[in-house]
């Protein structure tokens, strides 16, 4: 079944064509972030290249300038209004703190778990397992009203600790079962050979097995920093006043009109982070997302 | 699927051979698995078993309006479910979104997977980039769609329209009876990405010598398609249904933001009207009674899906 030439050049055009349009709405979205308001509702039809580029949305969202100076800055004044409400400085350090103490939480749990569930043989032990995957099933609206009840009377509600422990929560399972995986593809007697020289377990996996699977825990980590940097439900319950990325994007969206403008730049730079990790760890994330269910 | 098995202990982990002298119960140290799970027990437990529960239990009460308080009567939530209108046509909106997104994505993600499976130049690149819309909030995803899809300022929908292949006096989030199917756009474009990931896996670790064979024997490029890569797929595509399915199932990000379950409610789902009884009647007791009934509906479906297709984790 070898290609020729001409099979080869239309899978080539297909395939450039179909990560083309993929690629589209964040395309059209970075374009966006740069566009003036005029360009971005302009009456006459969609515009394309043909505006002013501009940094105001920039500067609003990630500098905190208010429109009001930047518009008497220009001596343009077009569209002037807005409080400073769409400084989003202290939204990007609280998103980052959230999602870097839920996957550091996330990964300890995991990494000790996945431990014991692949190399020590107990009763009931894949039953244990499909306990802790089960918790994957649950959708988070479910335990969303009993957890605000409980975290108000923790004081947990509206705080960045409440948000890490439940981010931890959802993330458990896929980050057990991603580690586990990892894990069984270490062989046996390298723990056996340690035992032999005299080794604790817990040396064992502290000084052989976890630098053995550091790449998995590297995977394992970026996506537990994805599932939480890009987490709206459980924020959006939990907190008031701390609002993580996806929540304060969602606030730009009022009753006078939507701040498209900020809204492409905030947007556009919450992608950019996980952009840069997901491309880091591409290899071992396809490899763990099978979850071990190419193994016979 | 949440039971409440716990674990038992009892361990059979071969010991080291030089006796060693053991100043803690053995059940306190690295040999015993206990140790190792119990702080991932302990949080689940506390985070996740016991809200379970308490729901449940807040399910029994009634609600009253006007005090405020909430009066024990176990049945009053659960008859009003199975009689509220809404909550089965936010059944029929949850199954038809379910079922339509992940068809779609299944199929497109198939083929967009044997399209980017080759060794290349280039390949690689486009791979990479295929996942970049599987990192995008989904919030920012709602948004993104929201202003593409508008009726006057979109870029997709004035496409659309300028192409006829859309009327112009039906913007597609604004139209009762499209706008699911603009959400669906959205999810679509976010979860393709995901399908086409773990196809390409799974592609990538099929054996080589029944496609030898296959080709010797003067198999057509489709006969080996159906006979040999779907057959030895199944098992992974299975899994990959199960977990989106489930994920599908309790979609809110997307119909929060881009619709607000409207225009009425059109685009409501299971998940969106709890929210909605909780944020705007702050009927509490019911918001748990409809949270639980979903969770009720995920472990039959899913269920089911074990059952009938013989997924294992």
């Amino acid at each position: 079944m070898q290609e020729t030439f001409w099979q080869k050049r239309l899978r080539d055009v297909a395939a450039v064509l179909v990560v083309g349009i993929f690629m589209f709405p964040l395309f059209w979205w970075a374009l966006t972030s740069f566009k003036p308001t005029s360009a971005i509702f302009d009456k006459d039809g969609i515009v394309w290249f043909n505006f002013k580029p501009t940094l105001v949305n920039y500067q609003v969202t990630m500098l905190g300038k208010s429109r009001a100076e930047l518009a008497i800055e220009s001596g343009n004044t077009f569209g002037v209004g807005g409080a400073s409400s769409y400084d989003s400085r202290q939204t990007i350090i609280d998103s980052l703190i959230v999602a870097v103490g839920a996957t550091a939480l996330t990964v300890l749990l995991a990494v000790l778990a996945s431990y014991a569930l692949s190399r020590m043989r107990f009763y009931g032990r894949q039953a244990y397992l499909n306990w802790i995957l089960s918790q994957r099933f649950m959708p988070p609206i479910a335990i969303i009203v009993p957890v605000v009840f409980m975290f108000h009377y923790m004081s947990l509600l509206d705080t960045r600790l409440g948000l890490i422990i439940v981010d931890t929560l959802i993330n458990l399972p896929i980050a057990v079962l991603l580690m586990k995986s990892f894990y069984d593809d270490v062989p046996v007697d390298v723990d056996e050979a340690a035992m032999i020289d005299g080794a604790s377990r817990l040396q064992i996996f502290w000084r052989v097995v976890l630098p053995m699977v550091k790449g998995g825990v590297a995977a394992t980590a970026v996506l537990c920093f994805i599932f939480s940097w890009t987490e709206f439900l459980l924020s959006l319950f939990l907190t008031n006043s701390i609002r993580t990325l996806p929540v304060k994007i969602t606030t730009f969206v009022t009753s006078t009109g939507s701040e498209w403008g900020f809204i492409a730049a905030l947007g556009t730079t919450a992608v950019i982070p996980s952009f840069i990790f997901i491309l880091l760890v591409q290899k071992q994330l396809v490899r763990g997302l099978t979850l071990g269910s190419l193994k016979e | 699927m949440v039971s409440n098995q716990v674990p038992s202990l009892a361990v059979d982990v071969p010991v080291s051979e030089t006796p060693r002298r053991r100043a803690w119960p053995r059940f306190l140290t690295s040999e015993h698995p206990f140790p190792w799970l119990a702080p991932i027990t302990a949080l689940i437990l506390a985070f996740g078993v016991y809200p379970l529960l308490y729901a449940l239990w807040l399910s029994f009460f009634k609600r009253n309006p006007v005090t405020r308080l909430n009066v024990f009567n176990p049945t009053w939530n659960w008859g009003k479910l199975f009689a509220d209108d809404r909550v089965w046509g936010a059944i029929g909106h949850t199954y038809l979104y379910t079922v339509t997104a992940l068809s779609i994505e299944l199929c497109l993600g198939l083929a967009i997977a044997l399209l980017l499976d080759s060794d290349r130049k280039g390949y690689g690149l486009l791979r990479a980039l295929m996942t970049l819309p599987l990192v995008v909030p989904p919030a920012v995803t709602g948004m993104m769609f929201l202003l593409m899809l508008d009726g006057s300022f979109g870029v997709i929908s004035t496409g659309l329209v300028s192409l006829g292949l859309w009327p112009p006096q039906h913007p597609i989030l604004a139209s009762g009876s499209t706008a699911l199917l603009g959400v669906l756009l959205a999810d679509i474009w976010q979860w393709t990405p995901f399908m086409v990931l773990i196809m390409l896996a799974g592609l990538r670790a099929l054996p080589k010598e029944p496609f030898e064979a296959a080709a010797i024997d003067g198999a057509t490029t489709s006969q080996a398609f159906f006979r040999l890569t779907l057959p030895m797929l199944s098992k992974i595509i299975a899994l990959a249904v199960l977990i989106r399915g489930v994920d599908l199932f309790r979609i809110y990000d997307y119909v929060k933001v881009m619709t607000d379950s409207g225009p009425g409610t059109a685009t409501e789902t299971l998940t969106s009207y709890a929210g909605t009884i909780y944020f705007k009647n702050a009927d509490f007791p019911y918001a748990s009674t409809i949270s639980l009934f979903t969770l009720l509906l995920v472990i039959i479906t899913s269920s089911l899906f074990i059952k009938l297709f013989k997924v294992r984790f």
